[in-house]
């Protein structure tokens, strides 16, 4: 029997199940392997039977657990879906405001109307056991970790900076020309497109497992660029494990 | 040996275009201010007089992504893959023809690397005589890499004015002029002007290593437990650009891509670094080179001792690529200088 996949969004662009459909009109055969039974982005069906779970977007609304709960209860396998569910992603920018503060903003004087708390990645509220960062995802790594999941093995995704991808492109570094690049603490696996078309990396799959901070501090210091600079590319994505960390 | 060959400049854009006809030819381009290896259409879109390249021509020998074998999953096939591509190398310098030499000994050493063997059968390397030193972090004169390694090059390009003087290294080489009558046998004023041209290049290479190379492998077998090794894992960022730009690297990583059906799968190799968390993770999750300071000494041992035991080649080449990609300016020379100031400074242990 086909495994039965299912797609869910939460807080986010739905940019990633757009990539997914794309995907699969250039691997058509994975709709050979599995049945999709919910997908709002493609479909109107809304099975509730499956075994493999995909989540785009960020939880957001205290709401939002419950239904992130009630998939973890029922799917075999949950897999986080691109930058938002990974990391929290572009809506956790608003963390740095206290939560008052955004509703005054978005709503006005309507703020007590609308259901909202601190943005947060979905393995904040339950496991997750396996990830595709990345924003948007990268159609080639959704299938390669689909087919992994399918083999039965743990999808493995790169660890290591995008440097090395950079370098393999003999791409010229971002800091050679004056720009500022979380490259070097960033994970790789998006073949170094940012800096490839000039745009230093913005760190949206996320950092590598063990950085070497104070030494890209220095880097930053070398090159004349400041913390703050860096601290600011940091927060398009990073907003929630920087704020992490400043509490731990 | 066979007599060099001389092709006057002018003629030089008639030959690329006859070797197109039946080769790919690459060769040394510019690209935003960087020299790399490409393919080119015509003479035009050479670089001969270029700095080191970003990646050094080894990515023709040793692919950063090859696949090895393809196969069904039921077992009923299985196919070797081999490259066959026809590929001439343009203008490699003295010092990655060195590295070729290198990678040719461990390719073949034991079981010989079919693939690399394929590589190596079908491309055809043309070296290209350095004149002047590549920048700051070139030290090839200290190496002993600043003249062609005869064994490594089909042709070697001695640029001397109006003309180019072509040693003629190997008969697939030689032939790479048969039909082509724009060529004329090198005379004895010819070897005279390029004798003179071989020696007024040394004052331009400056020595920079304080240690003679004979003297690095025992250096660095007396650097094991040096605290420099701390140091410089206190700035790296354990990016592995130094492994990525390395004429000498070839470590790699084999992985099955099966296809997303699960009926046929490729074994795929690709480079991999010494400097990554990962390198050295194995099952159960255990990692011998955990610490950035391991994985730093494991680089610096490896091009200083571990490939000079295998091989009897120092496996540094003194091409500076590591140096000029290195963001926090941990450098061979700085390395190799430091290490050899400590031994210095050590007492001499008294014989007893």
């Amino acid at each position: 029997m086909k495994p039965k996949i299912a797609f869910f969004d939460f807080t986010s662009c739905e940019g990633c199940q757009l990539t997914v459909v794309d995907s699969l009109q250039t691997n058509v055969g994975l709709l050979d392997m599995v049945e999709i039974v919910q997908f709002r982005e493609a479909m109107t069906e809304k099975g509730t039977d499956y075994q493999i779970a995909f989540v785009e977007g960020s939880c957001t609304r205290e709401s939002d657990e419950d239904r992130l709960r009630a998939i973890r209860e029922q799917a075999d396998v949950v897999v986080a879906l691109g930058a938002c569910a990974h990391l929290g992603g572009i809506n956790a920018i608003r963390n740095i405001y206290s939560i008052d503060e955004v509703r005054d903003e978005v709503y006005g004087d309507k703020g007590e109307w609308y259901e909202t708390y601190q943005p947060r990645p979905i393995d904040a509220v339950i496991a997750v056991d396996a990830v595709i960062p990345g924003c948007p995802i990268d159609r080639d790594e959704f299938i390669a970790v689909v087919t992994q999941v399918l083999q039965g093995r743990e999808p493995r995704i790169p660890d290591h900076p995008v440097c090395i991808e950079c370098k393999l492109n003999e791409t010229v570094c971002m800091y050679l020309r004056g720009e500022i690049c979380l490259g070097p603490i960033s994970r790789a696996g998006c073949g170094a497109i940012c800096p490839k078309y000039g745009f230093g990396c913005v760190g949206c799959r996320g950092m590598i497992s063990n950085p070497n901070l104070e030494s890209m501090e220095e880097v930053l210091e070398q090159y004349g660029r400041t913390l703050e600079e860096a601290r600011a590319k940091m927060s398009m994505f990073l907003t929630y494990q920087t704020l992490e960390e400043g509490e731990s | 040996m066979q007599p060099a060959k001389i092709l006057p400049k002018s003629a030089f854009p008639g030959w690329i275009d006859f070797l197109k006809r039946s080769y790919t030819v690459v060769g040394p381009k510019a690209m935003h201010g960087q020299t790399v290896f490409g393919e080119i259409e015509t003479a035009d879109d050479l670089t001969l007089e270029y700095n080191q390249s970003v990646i050094p021509p080894k990515k023709y020998l040793v692919p950063q992504r090859e696949v090895l074998i393809e196969y069904k999953l039921d077992g009923t096939e299985v196919e070797a893959k081999f490259n066959e591509e026809a590929t001439v190398v343009f203008g490699v310098h003295t010092c990655d023809l060195h590295a070729i030499k290198l990678l040719d000994l461990i390719f073949s050493k034991g079981f010989t690397d079919q693939h690399y063997a394929a590589h190596r059968d079908n491309t055809i390397i043309i070296g290209y005589e350095c004149l002047t030193t590549c920048g700051p972090e070139s030290f090839c004169r200290s190496m002993g890499t600043a003249s062609a390694p005869e064994s490594a090059y089909d042709l070697h390009i001695i640029d001397m004015g109006s003309d180019y003087f072509i040693q003629i290294g190997t008969e697939r080489g030689e032939a790479l002029f048969t039909g082509y009558d724009g060529v004329f046998t090198a005379t004895e004023p010819d070897y005279a002007r390029m004798n003179g041209t071989l020696s007024d290049k040394w004052q331009r290479f400056p020595y920079r290593l304080d240690v003679d190379v004979t003297e690095i492998p025992d250096l660095l077998a007396e650097s094991y437990h040096s605290d420099h090794w701390q140091e410089l894992a206190d700035i790296c960022l354990a990016c592995g650009m130094c492994t990525q730009v390395c004429p000498t690297c070839y470590c790699f990583d084999i992985r099955d891509e099966v296809d997303v059906t699960l009926s046929v799968g490729k074994r795929v190799r690709s480079w991999d670094s010494c400097q990554i968390d990962s390198f050295a993770l194995v099952a159960g999750g255990h990692n011998f080179r955990e610490t950035r300071a391991a994985r730093q000494r494991h680089r610096f041992m490896r091009k200083g001792k571990y490939q000079f035991d295998a091989t009897g080649m120092v496996g540094c080449v003194g091409c500076g690529r590591c140096a000029t990609a290195c963001l926090v300016d941990i450098t061979p020379i700085k390395t190799f200088n430091e290490l050899y100031r400590r031994q210095q400074q050590q007492p001499e242990e008294v014989e007893a």
